[in-house]
């Protein structure tokens, strides 16, 4: 059984399932299952999103607008593992990215997947990946900072790597998310 | 005119003029044809009179049951212990009309308190009315069916107005009223068992000045508190105009014995509401619709708890209104148009039958004094639509169904603790043990023909659950004056149990009958939210709220997938808010030009960066929220997440609160990134600051799988879906849509958006064991300068 099979194997703590998209078995189910949920709500979600394209809201002497060379415009995340240790951070965060058809809407699976979707008979909650996002110039830095905020006194910091991303991405399939183990 | 003579005269016409307001009945039925005959040619008769008139007690007896009207007094508004000042013409016309011109001066109706028989030691509170009233009337033997029943053309002014309600020694009243209205060819006629009063055609138009709060015990319809002199506060103001007809049956015969029967229809042929606050507008333009109300009962009778009320049951009501446009602000821009049709009638929610009835019962809040307002109410809502449209783009939210029963109290309260509750300066609304909840069926685009879709979680966007049964207590009040000048100010103490709220939901009816709604739901849901001054004032721009402050705490017991009752658990979910000195204001129009997936300021630019240039219109909605999320300052003031799960299972086999392991991410506040006013403190002004444009736009739609869709409509993978009226479906897929087409593609809400704030931060994030306790797995979270901008379209699943 795949609720079974799966929830053991990879996020049976979490009491969440989170089944892997594009994989053959998610195309079995096909119009005839889909046709037994007829009528079932769910929205269909199409747009484009862009962190810090022209800057943030701070200005001080670490952040500004973009066209200043000598200041940062992106957002930063920074976080502490360790009590009054050092800080992760993800510095310097900008891009954007465009989808087109992602949805999200909860239907019964009692068909396909080889046999097993018979078995499972339940409801899962479906996000239907778009089938290509389109990332513009998606960048951030990972960095070490001795302290939360960059204006804090004492402030130093290690940039470890930088990442950026432009082109498209394939995401073709869905992503079912259903509970599982004791709540 | 000698003195017997104005007495007599006097109260011969005092019921009259008391009754002049409401239709006239029942005195003009004392000149019969005889007597008209008999003065009929002379010149006519004036009358004056000064009235003050008083009355310990009226009493109305239906079965034996009695409702009394205490403390009823007329005579000067100004002069509690003067006379109202009374003249009529009398004059007959050469077609045997009686007309009657009259003028009233500072008069003043009003009775101190209203009891039930069954319930003496508790009061409705006092009601009083106040006007100057200047009018004609002419009464005509026959009425619409024939020979057997009267005609009245009816015309007058009022200025000067005031009609209040008072409990404890607290009053809200309308101020400064002025109402202009003519009646022409109104009929009564006597059909069968029924009084038929029909009126064709009725015009007037009507201003509030201002409504009024006093919590003074001196203040009596004052505009100026009578100790500090000071102007009291307001509300705001209304004004308005209406053109309507309307036909009202009566009959003998409540719903139990004895009673009054009323069946009345309306069409609203066109009508303008405004509420003004310092000058600037909410106006509900270009108003047309109608309704008819079936059977409705009074009785004096007990409510289901066998408490005694003055009841008022209803067969059925349907209807249905159009707003024209919704304007708001200096710039009269307009949201855009709202249709809402319905019906209310008997149904069965979840096994249980319900009614649409009022039962009025004195005492209100039990601690807020014996004066006030208790309405013991059950409403059935079979089914209503909503529509908003705007720039000619409809989406209508169809199958709404409503139910619930609980009681609502009204008091006019003021700022103090009584009896060991807080009140706060206004009008109270409270909500004891309201058992109700809605649902929504489905969306429709275009017209109310379009197939039934999904999509109802889009009203998310505007803060409504699709589906939501709950149990209700607390309490509104509604207070005078605004952050400046007029306006609103809220104080509000909510508490939900046992809710069920869907974040995602399915139909209940397909069209083959009910069925149980799958979803996403917030189950065994408790709610408790808390606002402190929040002002309400239509500001130039907008409907501006700021929020001194508030918190509340959602907490579900279990998040559910599928059915409601039986849907396996996600687990527990506790989040808690606590905001201070946030703020929204909502702004009439919506994006405007969008470059939605691009950049560009102008069409070509967009389509050059690989976007799709929208013109999304005039209409539409924006709003602009400032959140400043507060540090902790107690358990229940704080921002903070949790995520329980693996709770032990208690004696009834449910999951128990408290045993399970959770995650809390725990103190969440918002910072301007620093203390630069050096009081110790970093500063907190900036907050999450969002701005939310939303419109029903047309938004391109591709099938995402090749074959027939859940509604069997054919396509190939990557085709467009075009609406159109003639397909079974409503729709069609298309691979190379016509520039035709691509004018026919589906609506949904489109959503600018831009979310900004400087600083955010967690102050712990921990895994808590119920044995092991807490421990911080990650001990400080910053972030800092985050400016998001979204362009989103959502539409149903095609």
């Amino acid at each position: 059984m795949i609720a079974k099979r799966l929830s053991q194997q990879i996020l049976a703590a979490c009491g969440v399932v989170l089944v892997s998209a594009a994989s053959a078995e998610m195309t079995r189910l096909d119009d005839q299952s889909l046709s037994a949920v007829s009528g079932q709500g769910g929205i269909y979600l199409s747009g484009d999103i862009s962190i810090n394209e022209l800057g943030g809201p701070l200005d001080n002497s670490y952040f500004g607008r973009c066209e200043e060379a000598n200041k940062k415009c992106g957002a930063r995340f920074a976080y502490q593992l360790k009590e009054n240790g050092g800080w992760m951070v993800l510095d310097d965060i900008r891009g954007n990215f465009a989808f087109e058809g992602l949805t999200l809407r909860v239907r019964i699976i009692d068909s396909g997947f080889g046999g097993d979707g018979e078995l499972f008979d339940r409801d899962v909650l479906e996000l239907g990946l778009p089938d290509v996002v389109r990332f513009n110039d998606v960048r951030f830095k990972i960095a070490a900072s001795s302290t939360p905020r960059p204006t804090d006194p004492g402030f130093q910091q290690t940039d470890i790597f930088s990442v950026q991303m432009r082109g498209d991405v394939i995401m073709e399939g869905n992503l079912l998310v259903f509970p599982e183990g004791n709540p | 005119m000698t003195d017997r003579y104005r007495i007599t005269g006097g109260l011969a016409l005092a019921g009259w003029a008391v009754l002049q307001a409401a239709p006239v009945v029942a005195d003009m039925q004392r000149l019969d044809d005889s007597v008209l005959s008999d003065i009929s040619g002379q010149s006519g008769l004036t009358l004056e009179m000064d009235l003050q008139m008083t009355a310990d007690r009226l009493s109305y007896f239906d079965d034996g049951e009695g409702i009394h009207l205490e403390g009823f007094r007329v005579g000067s508004a100004t002069d509690p212990d003067g006379q109202a000042f009374h003249l009529v013409k009398v004059d007959i016309r050469d077609d045997a009309a009686l007309n009657l011109g009259y003028l009233v001066e500072d008069r003043r109706i009003e009775f101190g308190d209203i009891r039930l028989a069954g319930a003496p030691g508790l009061s409705m509170g006092g009601l009083f009315f106040d006007h100057t009233l200047a009018g004609s009337l002419t009464i005509r033997p026959g009425g619409a069916m024939g020979g057997v029943g009267y005609t009245f053309d009816s015309a007058y002014t009022m200025t000067g107005g005031r009609l209040g309600y008072r409990t404890n020694g607290n009053e809200v009243f309308l101020d400064d009223i002025t109402l202009d209205v003519e009646a022409l060819g109104v009929t009564l006629d006597v059909v069968g068992s029924a009084l038929e009063l029909d009126a064709p055609r009725v015009t007037g138009s009507f201003a509030v000045g201002a409504i009024r709060y006093s919590n003074n015990p001196l203040n009596h319809g004052n505009s100026r508190d009578v100790t500090t002199g000071a102007e009291l506060p307001s509300y705001g103001g209304l004004s308005g105009a209406f053109d309507l007809s309307s036909r009202t049956s009566l009959r003998s015969g409540g719903r139990q014995g004895q009673g009054l029967r009323i069946d009345h229809e309306a069409t609203i042929n066109s009508a303008h509401f405004l509420y003004v606050d310092d000058g600037n507008a909410l106006a509900l333009r270009d108003i047309t619709g109608h309704y008819r109300i079936e059977d409705l009962r009074l009785d004096v009778t007990d409510d289901w708890h066998g408490r005694s009320a003055l009841g008022l049951t209803l067969g059925s009501a349907d209807g249905e209104f159009n707003i024209g446009a919704v304007e708001l602000g200096a710039s009269g821009r307009s949201l855009g148009a709202v249709n809402v049709s319905f019906l209310l009638e008997d149904q069965v929610f979840n096994g249980r039958n319900y009614t649409n009835a009022i039962y009025l019962q004195g005492g209100g809040h039990p601690d807020a004094g014996e004066q006030g307002l208790r309405l013991a109410t059950e409403w059935s809502l079979r089914l209503a639509d909503l529509s908003y449209a705007e720039d000619g783009n409809r989406v209508i939210f169809s199958g709404l169904q409503s139910w619930g029963r609980g009681d609502v109290t009204i008091n006019v309260t003021k700022d103090e603790v009584r009896n060991g509750t807080r009140f706060f300066d206004g009008l109270r609304i409270g909500f004891e043990g309201i058992e109700a909840g809605y649902r929504i069926n489905g969306l429709r685009v275009g017209d109310d023909d379009a197939p039934l879709q999904g999509g109802t979680e889009l009203l998310l966007a505007l803060g409504f659950y699709p589906a939501y049964d709950f149990t209700l207590n607390g309490h509104v009040t509604l207070g005078a004056g605004g952050a400046s000048g007029d306006g609103i100010t809220i104080n509000s103490d909510i508490r939900i149990r046992n809710g069920r709220a869907a974040l995602i939901a399915g139909p209940y009816d397909d069209g083959a009958g009910e069925m149980p709604q799958k979803g996403v739901w917030l189950t065994d849901l408790s709610f408790d939210a808390h606002i402190r001054d929040m002002t309400v004032d239509v500001t130039e721009e907008g409907l501006a709220m700021v929020t001194a402050e508030s918190w509340s705490t959602m907490d579900v017991g279990n998040l559910r997938l599928g059915d409601k009752l039986s849907g396996a658990s996600f687990g527990r979910f506790i989040a808690q808010k606590y905001e201070a000195g946030s703020s929204m204001t909502i702004m009439p129009g919506g994006a405007g030009d969008v470059c939605a997936g691009g950049t560009g300021a102008t069409a070509d630019a967009c389509s050059a960066s690989g976007g799709i240039w929208e013109r999304r219109g005039e209409e539409g909605v924006t709003i602009k929220l400032k959140q400043i999320l507060a540090r902790a300052a107690d358990e229940n003031r704080k921002n903070s997440f949790a995520w329980e799960t693996n709770r032990q299972l208690g004696s009834d086999g449910r999951p128990v609160n408290g045993t399970g392991t959770r995650l809390e991410l725990n103190d969440i506040y918002t910072s301007d990134g620093g203390d630069f006013d050096n009081d110790g403190v970093d500063d907190n002004t900036f907050g999450i600051r969002t701005d939310l444009s939303v419109d029903v736009y047309q938004t391109r739609v591709v099938k995402k799988t090749d074959g027939p869709d859940s509604l069997g409509v054919s396509g190939a993978r990557g085709d467009e879906k075009i609406m159109d009226a003639s397909a079974a479906a409503g729709y069609r897929y298309e691979s190379a849509p016509s520039d035709a087409d691509l004018e026919n593609r589906p609506l949904g809400f489109a959503v600018r958006a831009q979310s900004r704030f400087k600083e955010l931060s967690i102050n712990n994030i921990d895994l808590v064991h119920p044995v092991g306790g807490a421990q911080t797995v990650v001990y400080g979270v910053k972030m800092q300068n985050f400016d998001i901008k979204a362009n989103l379209t959502a539409t149903p699943i095609p």
